[in-house]
């Protein structure tokens, strides 16, 4: 490529492709290789995307049926309401049809209810039958780790081929420049690329239609375009470079496993080792502690309510609870949920930050290979990264505020506070002791949306940037490897 | 004999690619120990101090709540699954499954599934651990070390003349190929030896490990050789090699899971959830004694204690409880099934991948895996059950609760197993 680039002729580059492709229909191994990598990405994509969209009626039914039994639930104390809660699940973006992500490893049903914050339960991977090591079904895994193997495989002959039977020296003998060379094998090995990326491209038109924006889908297509790309000049720069097939095989083999097998993981595990983060359960103890600071929301005559009382009663000029206009009972449950579930929050979010921590730190190896750039690219274009995990947390926990709160504030306004105090006296006081379900519309209907796709893009930068640079980085190295062109 | 090794050993030391594949090898073993070593004294460090938490915990909860309704009500119990000696070797799903969890006397089912698991980005991409290590990796190196020794004499021309001068094929080639796998072999597994040594892991396992991890690198490396004489082309070799591991660790693996999720049925553990917060939810609205009556057909000896003055008690609240679990045992008991039976399964499909079949042994050994995790819930399940059996009679009246009585609550570390 040190030639200018008036003899870069694409008739000479078109014919060297051409040259390949003929080798390859001839060679056994490549065209096993080429089917495979056909049938896998084709596959995938069929069944993910059919999985996907079973996903997407089974939680969308649940989550509808979830509501309706909140509604229908008979008059109640608005204080049982609240514990009997809501359950609400979490429907896959669009894009998760082709990356999953995380979601198979983090719960999908959570269980909303006054003074707590459950934990998302059941993920999927739970219930898996312990025989995957490397990764799930999913095209995203395909693409990422094993066509690049398969490129290995038919491409690692690419130069080297030429240069064990001799017609290395041929080529360069009868004039043809490197540039044209190098180019031609770059386009061989692209058109093998594109035909793997094919069927992502076209589940890509089904992926629209689910309301993806075209923004973050052809960032995810180019980044893996990128990828590939990144996989053909690494090919092409050991197979110029290595003296024999049998060196540029075992070369690029080697590279592959680093790269696609060992790096991701060590990364985990470094981050692991690097970050640790408190889990929940040793969050869950300092929460207790600073809530006991607080007092039970349940028992208005805890000590801590005694001065709120006495507010209370001054502000409205009178001289007993009973004569407020309001449920001192459900005042207190008001106040102290709000209270609460500051402090929940705030140990929430601090679980959170640790956990983006630790990602951060573990994503940071895409500088060092570029299948955690692509995966990070991927998940976060996507939408099922931790991210998007977390806004899930944070989107359920404000339903979860708003309908306590607003059944709380129907306990202060709509409920005798004498009819209260008596509720366990028999149970024809409890029966007293109760308001309309008429009140219990206060769920809006619930449907998880991963972030806007501007954020997602722009989330998505870093490793894009890694990318473009190990793009940068062979493209400059493959050019300064003409001396090995002779 | 040792003429030859010794001789050999001296060809491996020349070559510089085999020697930096041995160095990478046991850099990357000693990596997997140290990070799983870290690992595993950072989850002692987690239990400790969560037990810690727990008893202050307990101590402000003691001196808060005196009667046995309220006092059960606000407890929490603290329980944990405490790793084995040799999980610093196959972390296992330690990341998936959760191996500390606190319950109070509720529902079980209510609070059993919530599950305090580590980030689950990291955990979906996995760690890098010994039994990673030895049933992902391993087989690739050995493949990369042993494919060409016949095919690399061939392709210089050297092999004619070895074959018609040596004295037999295992002089030619047997002591080569011994010394590169011990040597591959010795590299991985002397820091597990250290690490062994740092867990106090008993002898025993640490030969059965050692056995298993021999026996299954020379299946590689046999599978190598025979593949070798086959052809002379090295590259080609070494494809289809790669081409099997990846067949043994991708294909058939993925396949078989998916064949396992489409044809077991396991029942959608939302359900249990919801279910039993009916139930549990419903005997708020129902007359007391219709959930007292159906209680004590469990529990004959309070039956004459079924009374009810007011409209609140805790014996009705902690009786409709188990009530609540009652129902939806067969459920339960159907998930915890379900995977115990998918799991077995996969072990079918692990006959026909060794890598699989390689971690679930090295996990197995470990009790980091699905059978050790449902063992601790199981053992929460039997806590919970004697926690119930100890406050039934005074949450029915039986006997008088005191501060004595304190001392015979069931402890959850005599529930505790692996």
């Amino acid at each position: 490529m040190k030639q200018n680039l008036q003899s870069i002729q694409p008739v000479i580059m078109w014919k060297i492709a051409r040259d390949e492709w003929r080798y390859w229909f001839r060679s056994k191994l490549a065209v096993v290789a080429l089917l495979i990598g056909l049938t896998c990405t084709m596959s995938t994509v069929v069944v993910s995307v059919g999985d996907a969209f079973e996903l997407e009626h089974q939680r969308g039914h649940a989550q509808q049926q979830s509501e309706q039994t909140f509604v229908n639930q008979p008059d109640r104390h608005p204080h049982r309401m609240v514990h009997y809660g809501h359950y609400v699940f979490k429907t896959p973006p669009p894009l998760g049809m082709v990356d999953p992500g995380v979601d198979s490893h983090t719960g999908n049903t959570i269980f909303l209810e006054g003074h707590r914050q459950n934990s998302a339960t059941f993920a999927d991977q739970k219930q898996s039958s312990g025989t995957t090591i490397l990764g799930a079904l999913t095209p995203a895994f395909v693409l990422q780790v094993l066509a690049p193997l398969l490129l290995v495989i038919m491409g690692y002959g690419v130069v080297s081929r030429e240069r064990e039977t001799q017609t290395l020296s041929i080529l360069a003998a009868q004039g043809l420049g490197y540039g044209n060379l190098i180019l031609g094998k770059i386009s061989a090995l692209l058109l093998v690329a594109m035909l793997m990326l094919l069927p992502l491209a076209i589940s890509g038109i089904v992926v629209l239609s689910q309301g993806e924006s075209l923004l973050t889908l052809s960032l995810f297509l180019v980044g893996y375009l990128l990828y590939l790309s990144i996989w053909i000049l690494i090919i092409v720069s050991i197979s110029l470079w290595a003296k024999s097939n049998s060196v540029s095989f075992s070369t690029l083999a080697f590279t592959w496993l680093v790269l696609c097998i060992l790096m991701p993981r060590v990364a985990t595990t470094v981050a692991g080792v690097m970050v640790p983060a408190a889990g929940k359960l040793e969050k869950d103890f300092a929460v207790a502690a600073e809530l006991r600071q607080l007092g039970d929301g349940h028992n208005a005559k805890d000590k801590a309510f005694v001065q709120l009382e006495a507010e209370l009663l001054k502000k409205h000029k009178v001289n007993r609870v009973e004569d407020l206009p309001l449920n001192f009972r459900g005042f207190v449950a008001l106040k102290s949920e709000a209270e609460i579930t500051s402090i929940l929050n705030r140990y929430a979010e601090d679980r959170m930050h640790e956990e983006l921590r630790q990602s951060f730190f573990a994503r940071q190896f895409g500088w060092l290979s570029p299948q955690v750039a692509l995966r990070t690219l991927s998940m976060l274009t996507a939408g099922t990264g931790l991210e998007t995990h977390h806004r899930f947390l944070r989107e359920t926990e404000n339903l979860r505020f708003n309908f306590v709160q607003r059944l709380n504030q129907a306990h202060t306004n709509k409920l005798n506070y004498i009819d209260d105090m008596n509720r366990n006296k028999s149970e024809a006081a409890g029966q007293i002791a109760r308001i309309s379900a008429k009140n219990w519309n206060v769920i809006e209907g619930f449907k998880f949306r991963s972030s806007p796709s501007k954020e997602r893009a722009l989330q998505a930068m870093t490793p894009l940037a890694q990318l473009l640079l190990w793009f940068g980085m062979f493209g400059l190295f493959l050019r300064n490897l003409q001396r090995h062109y002779s | 004999m040792m003429r030859h090794l010794v001789r050999e050993w001296r060809f491996l030391l020349g070559q510089n690619n085999v020697v930096i594949l041995l160095c990478l090898c046991c850099a990357l073993s000693s990596f997997a120990i140290y990070s799983g070593h870290q690992e595993i004294v950072a989850q002692h460090f987690t239990i400790e101090r969560l037990q810690l938490a727990q008893q202050q915990d307990q101590q402000d909860i003691l001196a808060k709540h005196k009667t046995p309704g309220s006092l059960a009500y606000y407890q929490f119990h603290l329980t944990y699954q405490t790793p084995s000696h040799l999980s610093f070797a196959a972390l296992g799903d330690r990341d998936l499954y959760p191996w500390k969890h606190r319950i109070r006397m509720l529902a079980l089912e209510g609070q059993i599934y919530e599950s305090d698991v580590a980030n689950p980005e990291l955990a979906y991409i996995g760690k890098f651990d010994f039994s990673f290590l030895i049933s992902v990796l391993a087989p690739l190196f050995v493949i990369l070390m042993l494919h060409d020794i016949i095919a690399n004499e061939r392709n210089k021309g050297r092999y004619e003349l070895l074959v018609v001068t040596a004295s037999g094929s295992v002089v030619l080639w047997g002591y080569k190929t011994l010394v590169r796998f011990l040597a591959l072999s010795l590299s991985m597994l002397a820091p597990f030896y250290i690490g062994s040594a740092l867990n106090d892991v008993p002898l025993y396992d640490v030969l059965h490990v050692s056995i298993l991890v021999l026996a299954y690198l020379a299946f590689w490396a046999a599978l190598t050789l025979w593949f070798g004489r086959q052809s002379i082309f090295a590259p080609r070799i070494a494809a289809t090699l790669i081409g099997f591991w990846v067949a043994v660790t991708c294909v058939i693996p993925i396949t078989g899971n998916l064949l396992i999720e489409k044809n077991i049925e396991v029942p959608k553990g939302s359900e249990i959830l919801l279910l039993q917060r009916e139930i549990v939810n419903q005997a708020w609205d129902i007359p007391a004694e219709t959930s007292l009556t159906e209680f004590v057909k469990t529990h004959p000896e309070y039956r004459v204690y079924t009374e009810m003055s007011e409209g609140f008690h805790w014996k009705w609240y902690y009786a409709f409880q188990q009530l609540g679990d009652q129902a939806v045992a067969h459920l339960a008991f159907d998930y915890r099934n379900a995977i115990l039976t998918k799991f077995d399964l996969g072990g079918y499909i692990a006959m026909f991948a060794p890598p699989v079949l390689m971690r679930r042994q090295l996990s197995r050994m470990a009790q980091t895996d699905v059978i050790s995790a449902l063992r601790y819930e199981q053992s929460i399940r039997d806590f919970h059950q004697a926690l119930r059996l100890y406050y039934y009679p005074y949450l029915f009246e039986l006997h008088l609760f005191d501060e004595s009585t304190l001392a015979d609550m069931p402890q959850y570390s005599d529930f505790a197993r692996l």
